[in-house]
């Protein structure tokens, strides 16, 4: 009887537990000020300047994705995956199209978490090539 | 198979793998509540309406997205009503945390049932019992507008799917169909949530409900108080 209960608190405990807010954990890493100005990054020889407007960058809103690669060709289309660090939001992928030389564009929508959590990460991929990742705060 | 086949197939399998890595932290103490606030009894059918209630209201929001094309309209529109629903959430889940204790006396909606003696007594007793088992449904709507981030994620895809369609119609469709593909995958994992958190099992519960009432009194304050900081 004590370990069915035990074992009951315990289902109970992680139950009824909220997953934990933004005030209650380590902060991720960010590695871009997406407010300011675009950001860069590379990988397998080519360099990433990933810009999000408008600015200042804000969940729940139309935002335009613009990508500027440089070094290496590459003939695939870029796409951009946007997700939260340690968490599964599901798949929120931004296609890019062409909008210039070695320029990238598209739409998307960075959702808000209940959570509280305000860090993002945007994946830039090459496919076939390969990706590079940003991390960034945005605004609710 | 095709591409619209394998989109319904992808948010699926979405909604299976973040209702076990994601729902079960956000809504877990939401389905956990409402498992414990059945005091042992069956959870399964009061559940799959609960889950039902859920899912349909995704597919109305899908629809809705579908038919515009734009998903920041649509829930711009539904904010105020979200964080409404948030601090509905949590002030209910405070009630049923009062009323499984016995301090307040909520038994007819979700705690026990009156089971009197006598032929029309249990008649009257098992048409209460369905009347409140049926409350899981229009509750599963309501919650189902609970602000959530892969929620929305599911809504950008019927969104886009709308903005892709040959007409509002036809959008509103695919968008319906989206968002239930993706409910159904989250029920699985909620299902789990409320068959382990039901107190079924246990032979002297009369303390562990006590303390169950308390840690969902302390969630639902949780809940009102993120609710009003959304």
């Amino acid at each position: 009887m004590l370990v069915k209960t035990m074992l009951f608190m315990a289902i109970l405990c992680i139950a009824l537990c909220p997953a934990p807010s933004s005030a209650g954990r380590k902060p991720d890493p960010v590695d871009c000020d997406v407010h300011s100005g675009p950001c860069s990054a590379s990988f397998n020889n080519i360099q990433v300047t990933l810009d999000i407007q408008p600015k200042p960058v804000k969940a729940m809103t139309d935002l335009t994705f613009t990508a500027h690669f440089a070094g290496e060709k590459f003939v695939a289309h870029p796409y951009i995956d946007l997700g939260m660090p340690g968490m599964n939001m599901g798949r929120n992928r931004v296609f890019l199209k062409p909008a210039g030389e070695s320029l990238y564009q598209g739409r998307g929508v960075i959702v808000r978490c209940p959570s509280g959590r305000r860090t993002w990460k945007a994946t830039v991929t090459v496919p076939g090539v390969g990706s590079v990742e940003f991390v960034f705060h945005v605004l609710y | 198979m095709s591409s619209t086949e394998t989109i319904y197939l992808v948010l699926f399998s979405t909604g299976f793998a973040v209702g076990f890595g994601h729902c079960i932290g956000m809504c877990g103490p939401i389905v956990a509540s409402l498992s414990l606030s059945l005091k042992g009894r069956g959870v399964i059918i009061p559940h799959l309406l609960y889950n039902t209630g859920r899912i349909t209201t995704y597919g109305l929001l899908g629809g809705a997205m579908g038919a515009t094309g734009s998903f920041t309209s649509v829930t711009a529109g539904i904010a105020s009503l979200q964080k409404g629903v948030m601090i509905f959430a949590g002030i209910l889940i405070v009630l049923m945390g009062l009323a499984m204790a016995g301090w307040i006396p909520l038994g007819s909606i979700f705690g026990d049932y009156y089971k009197p003696g006598g032929l029309l007594s249990r008649t009257f007793g098992r048409l209460s019992e369905t009347r409140s088992t049926l409350t899981y449904y229009p509750l599963g709507m309501l919650l189902g507008l609970l602000p959530c981030g892969p929620v929305y994620t599911a809504l950008i895809a019927a969104a886009r799917a709308g903005m892709e369609a040959q007409s509002t119609f036809k959008g509103s469709l695919v968008g319906v169909g989206l968002m239930l593909s993706f409910g159904l995958g989250t029920i699985p994992s909620l299902l789990v949530v409320a068959k382990l958190a039901n107190l079924g099992w246990l032979k002297r519960r009369d303390t562990l409900y006590k303390i169950s009432s308390l840690l969902m009194i302390g969630v639902g304050i949780y809940f009102v108080v993120k609710a009003i900081r959304y």
